[in-house]
């Protein structure tokens, strides 16, 4: 069954509409009411593209896991903006090709990249931090001549390509497997029993806790009127982050008797999912040739 | 804080992961130690919850608000060493659920927010709370400011990770191939950020959290602290404590007096003036055969003087002071 569409949609706003009028910052109950029905909606998003029926989800999940390990290695390798705009061309028809809404997966990745890498490395390119071979004069600054350097730009949309690619890999990755599959993918990477055990825990009651804290925080909201004061907002913070720890910490000692009574005697099994079939191997294969022909190519335009 | 994949090199990013790899093995070790088979659940608990606090909106004066790490605040609670475990673990989530944080750069993520952070906070905090008791606002104020220490550390850590970038990765025509902002950008860009907003951010909210547990809950704060008094009964440091403070202080002034070794130029305005026949005139002797030799003689005469002359004069004190037998 799949997620309505209604629930994983934004909540519209009550009250004055976004499109005109003031729109007020808002404040600190409603962001991170906010926050916690985004991370339940992107967790819904991804258990419903995992279950679709393309390509990549049915590519065994050690074998996706592996792939795109050798793929950020090679993303993070290649010096030619050319090689990596291929490689993300890829993947997006690899994403078209396994009934991913390809739209979304730009947009998702793209309203990071900018965030994160556009604004912080555009400076970058200016002959102050990057000296070198001015291509877009922008006059002088304290009678230094400044403006855009070829090396400059070159390293940002590097930078930026590079970003994007590895975002768009390992998104692909976690929305065409499901969480359990993901996990023993992990183990069979060589990750520690141990961490992937209590990875599976903290993620299932993860929700568990932001469902109190978003509680919490509609509690307040339906009782308080909105408040200004930064000093309340700092100490109902504190307060509701130390509750929260108090409810976690309980929660532990439950979660560790209920494992007692099923038999927890501090070892976990994984979950093993037989040998790979040869389908599986024949995509690690193409991955891996795709990934030296990357390589190759770079070298290539490097001479 | 989280470095994306394509800011630093892979190279740079084996080298971080490598060096968590020891810091992961005896964590896990450790946290095993002290809770047995319970280490799984309450680890995972508590990495939930490092995540929970990540999301958590701290009001800023300017009306905006801003995120707080927590790996500082999960120390105190909990010891420095489940804090690596846990943040580490809230860490991959982030990573390989929401993309924030690179895959790669995970041990480079991990070494400044589940190493460096908790680590350097939690020494801060110890020690300013030292053996105040449990309820103290001293305590309180100590993990706020573990917490801003350590987010500064943090960053800091970040910002060498990035400032490295293009001065050992670029091609021949000068084209940083990642991050391309050398150390003099990076390091005053992080420490203003941190220093202001993100710093504060964090001050309150460890702060905040362990003084609401000090009124509200005292037994989750005794889950780190067993062997500390609660009571208002006010404990003085030990004089051994005082002791060691004493020559801590001391040790450093020592270590950093060589530092006129490294100096260029004369010191300002300490021209000795006409007389030349003191013992080691000029900081040295031998007309300067030796001049290291002779500076770091010079100290260790002089220190050793100022403290033969502070211990005649406490002990003088302390014989007049005492009551007579």
């Amino acid at each position: 069954m799949t997620t309505p569409h209604w629930l994983i949609e934004p909540e519209t706003r009550l009250g004055p509409c976004e499109c005109c009028g003031r729109r007020s910052k808002a404040d600190l109950v409603e962001k991170t009411i906010a926050g916690a029905g985004r991370v339940l909606r992107a967790a819904m998003f991804s258990a419903d593209l995992a279950d679709e029926d393309g390509f990549l989800q049915r590519v065994d999940a050690r074998v996706k896991a592996a792939s795109v390990l050798a793929l950020l290695v090679v993303a993070a390798l290649v010096r030619h903006v050319s090689v990596l705009v291929g490689l993300y061309a890829s993947i997006l028809l690899v994403a078209s090709v396994s009934r991913i809404p390809v739209r979304q997966l730009v947009r998702r990745v793209w309203l990071l990249v900018p965030l994160f890498t556009g604004v912080v490395v555009l400076p970058a390119a200016l002959s102050v931090i990057t000296p070198g071979h001015v291509v877009v004069p922008l006059g002088t600054w304290f009678g230094t001549p400044v403006g855009f350097t070829a090396q400059g730009l070159t390293a940002a949309a590097l930078i930026v390509m590079r970003a994007a690619t590895s975002i768009s890999l390992v998104v692909l990755l976690t929305i065409t497997t499901p969480w359990p599959r993901l996990l023993a993918a992990l183990r069979a990477l060589f990750v520690p029993r141990a961490f992937v055990l209590v990875l599976a825990l903290a993620y299932r009651y993860l929700f568990h806790l932001l469902g109190s804290v978003t509680e919490m925080y509609e509690a307040r909201k339906a009782r308080a009127p909105r408040d200004h004061d930064v000093a309340h907002g700092r100490a109902f913070v504190a307060a509701t982050a130390g509750a929260t720890f108090g409810k976690a910490h309980a929660l532990s000692e439950e979660v560790y008797l209920a494992m007692v009574a099923r038999g927890y005697q501090g070892q976990a099994t994984a979950t093993d999912r037989g040998p790979l079939r040869p389908v599986d191997l024949f995509v690690f294969g193409t991955v891996v040739a795709a990934a030296l022909v990357a390589i190759g190519v770079d070298h290539v335009v490097a001479h | 804080m989280h470095i994306p994949d394509g800011y630093l090199s892979p190279s740079t990013c084996a080298v971080a992961a490598g060096a968590m790899t020891p810091v992961w093995l005896s964590a896990g070790r450790r946290v095993r130690k002290v809770v047995t088979n319970r280490y799984a659940p309450l680890t995972a608990l508590a990495a939930a919850y490092c995540f929970c606090v990540m999301m958590f909106n701290v009001p800023v004066p300017d009306g905006t608000t801003a995120h707080a790490v927590g790996a500082v605040l999960v120390a105190v609670l909990l010891g420095p060493w489940a804090a690596v475990v846990a943040v580490s673990v809230a860490l991959a989530i982030q990573t390989l659920f929401f993309g924030d944080g690179g895959v790669l750069a995970y041990g480079a993520n991990a070494l400044n927010m589940a190493f460096v952070m908790p680590f350097v906070g939690y020494g801060v905090y110890i020690a300013i709370a030292r053996r105040a008791p449990l309820t103290s606002r001293r305590r309180a104020i100590a993990a706020g400011i573990g917490g801003y220490v350590g987010l500064n550390a943090a960053a800091m850590a970040a910002a060498v990770e990035f400032g490295i970038q293009p001065v050992l990765f670029h091609t021949a025509d000068g084209t940083p191939l990642y991050a391309p902002f050398h150390l003099s950008q990076t390091l005053p860009t992080m420490a203003l950020a941190h220093l202001t907003v993100a710093g504060t951010v964090e001050f309150a909210l460890t702060m905040g959290v362990v003084a609401y547990l000090q009124r509200a809950n005292l037994p989750l704060l005794r889950i780190n602290h067993p062997a500390t008094s609660s009571g208002a009964a006010r404990e003085l440091p030990s004089t051994r404590w005082r002791g060691r403070t004493a020559v801590l202080v001391l040790g450093v002034g020592a270590f950093l007096t060589p530092l006129g070794l490294l100096a260029h130029g004369s010191a300002f305005g300490e021209d000795a003036g006409p007389w030349h026949h003191s013992l080691f005139n000029g900081y040295g002797f031998g007309h300067d055969a030796h001049p290291a030799v002779g500076y770091i003689v010079s100290a260790l005469v002089g220190m050793a003087v100022i403290a033969g002359v502070a211990f005649a004069v406490v002990s003088l004190i302390s014989r007049v002071r005492s009551p007579v037998r």
